[in-house]
């Protein structure tokens, strides 16, 4: 299929941040992320119907400075992009419902997008944007895959979590040892000084022969270890249970891609998501990569977290609806994208 | 008015807004001669269901961005009590909409339409003790009031039959309301909840609890 390459308005908001962007084809004119980070901070993390009361209030907004970022008008873009899931089904109506109206009172196509593309998408992006096929680990707070990207169009998924997502196994352990929200940052930063071999954690779906992930067991086993050392205990050894859980979570999501790599057949390897963002994690992937001889891309951070870039970069190669088509169009929460109805 | 249109339940129930609310607009907009003869958009601040507020605003919000209009909210009580009014109301009005989880939210207006109460939200019960205290009973009306008539009726309270057509926010009031309110209101629209979200709730309690 041929890309999709007029001017494309793209927009995100299927979890905590409220996000815009200008795409040129695969450049970025414009990529604005409005973070509510603060606003969750004081909850440990991320609430639904706080995220949705921030988009309702940001999404315009964000949408017209992205344009003006862009320096360019509603009059020149060809279509609009949007996530329509998987995500919070409150914070993904806003969303959907700007980008609908936007589209349909100047008759404009609306790109529908999976998010989970849009990750993957995030390589496609100037500069130095990566072809297909390569392997794409994608690991946020909201999803944690292995993708085996082999077009444009889709990914093949090869495994994925089981309960917790990685960053979500951050966010909680981060709140358990008493550390800042986001969890990630604050975790890997408290990790610094730390012993990642002080305290022993479960080796989870170490004997599992698939790829899919689990992380609730190493949370639980994060729970029993601050039990057994209590709150004083908890404070003084802080860094160590820090650099023991961070170093087990990324343990498994390299263990996991090396056996993919293992498989054979890749000459590239992708990281997507916030929890690529973490130092270790990035280290440890790029000396797998080395051992296995593949290329590894790493897309700048502020593509690798929730960004509407990566949304429009994904709706070059999802198919337009065309108005007034997709004026019944609803967004999902999780699963399969419904089919327009007509 | 040009055209005025108002969407029900889908057959298993549920509310059209994200499926319907655009394709309603865009028909009200072309009767209108298309939107360059659109000079604001006008939308309901609520109280109202989440997801119904959401879609409402944010789809407002997109048609102004788009078209370059200004968008002006109006609290979605105003509007009912407005309808109430037109409907040959005499004395005060009482606007109730259904607040669900066993709550309503109203306000209170004089004959000549000004709130006399604040846009609150309460059980029925508390609302007809209120209602108790007031020397001359209004007229009461809207999904709240026709949901909750046993709790709300009392000596003198005048509910209309559940068809009538005053219990119905209709989108003719919203435009008055939001075409009478001049631009110095002017702004971003900002949803009326009346409630915090559930889990500030939670953080508070938990705080209680703490301090306790
Ligand atoms: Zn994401």
């Amino acid at each position: 299929m041929a890309p999709n390459d007029g001017l494309i308005l793209a927009i995100e908001t299927s979890c905590d941040d409220t996000c815009a962007a200008v795409l040129d084809g695969p450049r970025i004119l414009s990529s604005l992320i409005s973070s509510q980070a603060a606003a969750h901070a004081g909850f440990g993390g991320v609430v639904p119907e706080v995220a949705a009361r921030h988009h309702l209030e940001l999404a315009a907004p964000v949408v017209e400075a992205a344009l003006a970022e862009a320096g360019v008008t509603l009059d020149e873009i060809e279509a609009v992009a949007v996530t329509a899931g998987p995500g919070l089904i409150g914070a993904l109506l806003v969303g959907v419902s700007t980008a609908k109206a936007i589209a349909a009172s100047r008759r404009l196509p609306l790109i529908p997008v999976d998010h989970l593309k849009g990750h993957v998408a995030a390589n496609f992006l100037e500069p130095e944007p990566l072809q297909p096929p390569f392997l794409c680990l994608v690991a946020s707070g909201g999803h944690t895959l292995l993708a085996a990207v082999r077009d444009h169009e889709g990914y093949e998924l090869l495994g994925q979590t089981l309960d917790d997502a990685a960053g979500e196994a951050f966010d909680k352990s981060a709140r358990l040892l008493g550390l800042g929200f986001p969890g990630g940052p604050a975790l890997e930063k408290e990790a610094v000084g730390g012993d990642p071999e002080a305290f022993e954690m479960p080796v989870a779906m170490s004997r599992d022969p698939g790829l899919d992930f689990s992380f609730s067991g190493l949370k639980t086993a994060l729970v029993y270890r601050c039990r057994e050392l209590g709150e004083e205990g908890v404070a003084e050894r802080r860094a160590d249970l820090a650099a023991s859980f961070q170093a087990a979570v990324v343990g498994q999501l390299t263990a996991k891609l090396g056996r993919a790599l293992k498989r054979g057949g890749w000459e590239a390897v992708a990281l997507g998501g916030g929890v690529a963002a973490n130092g270790p994690l990035r280290e440890a992937v790029a000396r797998l990569c080395e051992q296995h001889g593949v290329r590894l891309k790493l897309v700048p951070i502020a593509l690798c977290t929730d960004n509407a870039a990566m949304i429009g970069s994904a709706a070059r190669f999802a198919p337009r609806v065309a108005y007034p088509e997709y004026l019944s169009y609803d967004a999902f929460a999780s699963g399969k994208r419904p089919a327009v109805a007509h | 008015m040009l055209h005025e249109s108002q969407l029900g339940l889908s057959p298993q129930g549920r509310p059209l807004h994200a499926t319907g609310l655009l394709d309603e607009v865009e028909r009200a907009a072309a009767v209108a001669g298309g939107w360059d003869q659109v000079d604001l958009v006008a939308v309901g601040l609520g109280p109202g269901s989440f997801t119904g507020l959401r879609v409402g605003i944010a789809s407002a919000c997109g048609l102004g961005v788009s078209l370059g209009l200004p968008v002006r909210g109006v609290c979605t009580l105003d509007v009912l009590a407005r309808g109430i009014g037109e409907a040959g109301a005499e004395g005060e009005v009482l606007a109730v909409l259904d607040g669900y989880r066993g709550e309503v939210f109203a306000a209170l207006y004089s004959p000549a339409g000004e709130r006399i109460w604040e846009p609150l939200v309460c059980r029925p019960e508390e609302l007809a003790a209120r209602l108790a205290e007031l020397a001359e009973p209004p007229t009461v009306a809207g999904s709240g009031a026709v949901r909750f008539r046993h709790e709300l009726t009392r000596d003198g309270v005048r509910i209309a039959d559940d068809a009538d057509p005053v219990h119905r926010v209709a989108a003719r009031h919203l435009c008055a309301l939001a075409a009478a309110s001049g631009d110095g209101e002017a702004g971003p629209p900002v949803p009326i909840y009346l409630r915090p979200p559930d889990a500030e709730r939670w953080r508070e309690r938990d705080s209680f609890q703490r301090a306790k």
